[in-house]
Parts: structure tokens; sequence; C-alpha cells
């Protein structure tokens, strides 16, 4: 009897809905729900770190690391870096629910790096374009600007700090109807 | 001059060109001595060292950047030498000269070259002087935003705003209208004095569809020296070479003659000691100019290594020794080609933005024609505080054709997982007409490279094969972390996986 799993997976931005069956040794893997079935040999290779895959004929050599919980997977094959997530279908429909916070007005840093100079203070007002904050990553001063005009309500760094990509800099309120 | 042999050297420096330094004196029976920052204690290059020392804490300017710390540790350790490689220290005049002083030996040239070169504004005097042409613009220093204007004014737009102590491509700006002058003057000094602690800028006609070739000359320090021939080093990013190439694709027999010979004459004027860079700006016409000497190794040395069969540390070692030049002139010759690919943690797709963390999985290639410098290793933390290069893969080949074959097939061979890096950026490159052909410049990335469309098309088959590993990955992973606490602390993880693998792929 073949046993049945569902994925949902989204490679290079292409959603998939796979079902991967097996019985005994063989392995059969349902690209999307109305995708034909077909043969897959499988081998989990180099300790865990790539799997040694062959459809239809074909050899492929795909390393692969886990990176988070959420599903996100390293993927490469001949040199090319590809982005997948993959999950169980329960557990994609558990965390779909979930969404974004964003403002328009605040400035998060991008990349890591240090705040090497703060260009405005709280209650100042600034203009959209206007450079707020300089953060230097790698040797490189990069000047991060306002992306809106308005008043600068929080700046949550100081300058020497070093920051992640994520990391709020400067929070703006934006000016009405600007 | 007496020969005094070194029992062991010092390399103040860290990354892949410590661990390459490191290997080179430990070829030569030297013991070598790193120095590491509190976040470098597990680097490659402390790993392979003979000894190590602790130099201070993370930033640069506390630990590999404080010569007082370095030059301690080698009288410390008992060094008899001081190898700096390319970077932090490696041409900072007053460090050589505190490093004499200390009855150590400075591996490379004597500190007064370094000032002279190293300060772009008195190597642009000297080498007018001398006869060498060098690229129309100031002999001073410019910090007033209306004085820098009126310059560019005078020689035309676009120009170049250029750090004088600058190097590595930091510290540069081209500027191509007035209204850009004032922000871009204040970034460059900022930068120039962050990185080089000397804020003097100065303003450089900028040539439009430059080439960069460079000659690597060997000097004795008592006026005589060679060349090694040219590198191109024209695929840039942010004015930063990230592709290198010997012989050049560009350099008749005559042209090729002709700037080595004024490479050779650089040299010997300012009686240059060790291995240094002559670098050169080739105009489309066929003219080419002086841009500055690096008095330093060069991180893309190794092609010219590949290339002539020669090794470039040892003989910097050896001149230090008091051994002279290692060869003649007329027993260097260029046999073949050789690639030089910077692999950087950096975001090709993100305007090259830098990246950092975990090294998660590698795989170096092997194999025919080959050559991996590295400085890390699958397992290592990747720091934030230093330059994002990680490794250069270096390919030789019995002539330009096979070495771009043989490296697009390293290149794909070639596995990293974890920060984001440019070595898709790589395989891209080397497909491209303009690369294939030699006919690139320096603005090859910029107007051949499109950051949403680099990477190569996914064939059916591919994506098939892809959407099926990772729902067995997945799956598989599933099956382990399912395991009970118990279970797992009875058995290794190793064990547990192994048995994971085999129900997944036989037993079910």
């Amino acid at each position: 009897m073949w046993m049945k799993k569902n994925y949902a997976l989204n490679c290079e931005g292409n959603l998939h809905h796979s079902i991967v069956a097996r019985q005994g040794g063989r392995v059969r893997v349902q690209i999307s729900e109305d995708s034909e079935p077909v043969d897959v040999d499988f081998q989990p290779v180099l300790g865990g770190k790539a799997v040694s895959v062959r459809v239809g004929g074909r050899l492929h050599l795909i390393h692969l690391t886990g990176t988070n919980s959420k599903g996100a997977v390293s993927a490469s094959l001949d040199g090319r870096p590809v982005q997948l997530t993959v999950m169980d279908e329960l557990r994609a429909q558990a965390l779909e629910s979930m969404g974004d916070v964003a403002g328009g007005g605040t400035i998060t840093a991008d990349i890591p790096g240090l705040v090497v100079e703060l260009r405005a203070s709280v209650g100042q007002k600034v203009h959209q374009g206007e450079p707020v904050i300089v953060v230097e990553a790698m040797k490189m001063q990069n000047e991060l600007a306002a992306a809106v005009s308005g008043t600068v309500t929080e700046i949550p760094v100081t300058e020497g700090q070093s920051v992640n990509p994520g990391d709020v800099l400067v929070i703006i309120e934006p000016e009405p109807g600007g | 001059m007496s020969v005094r042999k070194f029992k062991k050297v010092l390399v103040a420096n860290r990354g892949e060109i410590a661990v390459r330094i490191m290997q080179g004196l430990q070829e030569m029976g030297i013991e070598a001595i790193a120095v590491y920052s509190d976040v470098d204690r597990t680097a490659l290059h402390v790993l392979m060292a003979d000894e190590a020392v602790a130099i201070g804490s993370a930033p640069a300017t506390e630990s590999y950047l404080v010569g007082e710390k370095i030059i301690a540790a080698a009288l410390k350790t008992g060094a008899e030498g001081i190898h700096p490689g390319y970077g932090f220290l490696a041409e900072n005049g007053p460090f050589a000269q505190a490093v004499e002083d200390a009855g150590l030996v400075f591996i490379g040239p004597k500190a007064e070259t370094m000032a002279l070169m190293g300060d772009k504004l008195s190597a642009r005097r000297k080498m007018r002087a001398s006869g060498v042409p060098v690229v129309p613009g100031t002999d001073e220093a410019v910090s007033d935003p209306d004085i820098a204007t009126g310059i560019a004014d005078e020689i035309g737009y676009p120009v170049l705003l250029k750090a004088a102590a600058g190097g590595g491509g930091k510290g540069m700006r081209i500027v191509r209208g007035a209204s850009e002058m004032a922000s871009a003057l204040r970034q460059t000094m900022g930068e120039a004095r962050n990185s080089f602690g000397n804020d003097a800028v100065f303003v450089e006609k900028y040539i439009e569809d430059p080439k960069h070739i460079e000659v690597q000359v060997l000097g004795d320090g008592q006026g005589q020296a060679i060349h090694v021939f040219e590198r191109e080093c024209s695929v840039q990013r942010r004015h930063q070479k990230v592709i290198e190439e010997s012989p050049s694709p560009s350099l008749s027999p005559e042209l090729r003659e002709e700037i080595c010979q004024a490479a050779v004459r650089t040299a010997e004027a300012v009686s240059y000691r060790g291995a240094g860079t002559v670098e050169f700006i080739l105009t489309p016409g066929g003219e080419f100019y002086f841009l500055e000497m690096n008095t330093r190794l060069q991180v893309e040395h190794p092609v010219t290594e590949l290339v002539t069969g020669t090794d470039l540390v040892r003989a910097m070692v050896r001149i230090a020794q008091g051994e002279g030049l290692c060869y003649r002139q007329e027993q260097l010759e260029q046999r073949g080609w050789a690639l030089e690919f910077r692999l950087y943690a950096e975001d090709p797709g993100r305007g090259f933005a830098p990246s950092i963390g975990r090294i998660l999985s590698l795989t170096a290639p092997h194999g025919p024609g080959v050559r991996l410098d590295t400085g890390v290793y699958e397992g290592f933390d990747v720091p934030i505080h230093y330059d994002p290069m990680l490794a250069k893969l270096i390919v030789w080949g019995e002539d330009r054709e096979q070495a771009i074959a043989r490296s697009l097939r390293a290149l794909r061979e070639f596995v990293l997982h974890g920060p984001v890096h440019n070595l898709p950026f790589h395989i891209w490159a080397l497909q491209q007409p303009a690369f294939m052909d030699g006919s690139y410049t320096t603005h090859f990335v910029e107007n051949e490279f499109d950051p949403d469309n680099y990477l190569p098309e996914l064939s059916e088959n591919q994506s098939q094969a892809l959407v099926a590993a990772a729902a067995l990955f997945e799956a598989l992973r599933r099956a382990e972390s399912e395991v009970s606490p118990a279970e797992n602390r009875k058995c290794p993880a190793s064990n547990w996986r192994r048995n994971a693998l085999r129900r997944m792929t036989n037993n079910q």
C-alpha cells in the first residue's frame, strides 16, 4: 500500500502542493496535485548534506541545508542557488494567517552593520530623501534616507551600535497628507 | 648583504591571505605565528598557526590595525620578521618603520617607499617627474566642495574623487555633475578617515571605458627590479576587482613589453624591495597611464604564480632574508592562462550587499588546474567586522578557452550554503560575450549585469528533482525531529540519522 503525505512547497516563487508516496523502497512524487506521479530514485549522500536524485533518467546532485523552522531550505545544483521553502500542509495552513507589520516611516537595517552617524534627532522634522542615519558595513558607509517627510519620533539606536537586518533604526511620523 | 634565515615569522593578518602566507612559511620550514582578535580564535589562520597571540577586540582598530600590539606579539614569541599580507597595516609606512626600529624585519618594502607610493599624491608627482604618464588631475588634496567643483569644471566631468591613502577600491567615488560634489566629497572623506585614518582626497579625470592592467614586480631594495608580467583586473563592482586574469587578453606583445618595462622603471626609481604591483589604466585607444603602485602582495597574486610557475610569498621571504631576487628576468615567461574568482559573502541580486552568517555547508572544487585559497571552513561564523571576501578560486588552463571552461566546471562544483555569495555571479560573467572575447572593460558589471536575471533557468527536469528532493528532505527532517528525547539520549545522533535514512529509502 502506498503511504502518501502532502507538502506545501515554494520553489523560486512557484507554489506547489506536492504529494510524496512511498511503498517499500519505492518513492513516487507528484509535483502538483494535478500532475502525474513520477518515480524518483533518492539517495541521501555526503553525510546528509546532499541528495542524489534521479528523475526521468537524469541524475542530479542537490545540496540541501535546512535553515529555519519555517521550512526555508538552502538548495543548490550545478552552482545555482535555489530558493525553496517546504513544509507539510498542516503546518503551512497554521502559519498562513500570520501577516507582516510594516510602516512607511520606519527605517530598518537591511544588512548587518555599525551605526556611525545619526543625522537627525527625535522631534526633528525631516524631508523625504534626506539622509538621517549612516550605517557602515564591511567598510562601506551607507546613508539611509527618510522614505517619507515627517517628524522623527524615535531613534532606538545610538552611534557605535551594531545592528542586524530588520532592526529598527529610525521611526518617522509621516506628515498628514505627506 | 648577508643572508639571515628566519626561524619564526609573524603574519599580521587574517583570512585567506594569512593562511596562504603561513602555508608558504611552513613549506620553507619557518614557524608561522598568528595574531587574532576576540572573534577570530577559531578562524582558519589561527587553527593552522604554530603559535597564536590574542591582540584585542573585534574592531580592527582595536586589534589588526594596532601596530604596537602586533610588534609586542612578535617580540614575545621570538619572531624575527613580520609579513603584513594585504590591507590592514600592509601599506602603513610608520608601522613598517616601527617594526624595523624594534629590531625585526618587515617583509615588504621600505617605510620610505610606502610613504611615497602609499600617498597617491606624492606617487603622482614622483611618476610625473620620472616621465611615466599619469591621469590628468590634481597633485594636491581638496576638501572644499567649491574648489573641487572648480577643478572638475576645468578637466571636465565625470571626475573621480579618490582618497590619497586609499586602496582596495575603498574611498573612491565618481562624480558626474556639480550637484553631486558636496555629498560625494563628504562621504569619500568620511570613508577615508574611517578606513585609512587620513581624509585627504584628490580629484582625477575619470577615464571612460578603461581597462585595468597591472604589472607584478620584484625588487631587491638595492635598485634592481624585474617584472613577473601583467594581470588584467577589469571585472569590478564598486571599483573593487572580482575576477582577474593573466595574461591580459588586451595587450599585444609590443604593448606588453612597453607596459612591463614602465613598471620595472617605476620599481627601480624607488629602489623597491619585495613584491609590488604597478597599476595602469589602459584607454580604448591603447594609451596607458600610471594609476598607483601597491606596495604589498596583491589579492590576485596567485594568477601570476600559476602562469609563471613562481611563488611570490617565498620570493618575498627570500628577499627579506637578504638572498636577493630569486629569479632572473630571462627565466620568467608566461605559460597558459589563469583566472581568479573572488568569493565574496555578498548578494549580487541586491547591489552586492554584504552578507554574513555561519557557513552551513561547504564543498570545494577539485581536479586539474584548480587552486583554492580559503580563509573559511564549514561551521565557521563569518564575522561582521572585516572584509567579506571568504576565499579565492584560481584556475589554470593551457589557453584562455580551456581556463574559462575549466573555471565553469569548478564553479559549478563549488557548494557554499549559509551567507549569500557571488559564485553564481562568476558563472554568469564567464558566459557573457564581452568576457569570452576579452573586450570587457571596468564597466562590464554596470553595463551587462541584470540583478533580476543572472541565474540560469531551471529545466523542467531540474524543477522536478528539486521539488522531490525538498519534499523528501522535509520528510526526513520531520522523521528525525519526531524521535523522543529519551531515544535521542540513548543513541548518538549520527546513528539515529543513519537509521532514519535507511527507513526512509528502504524499509517502508
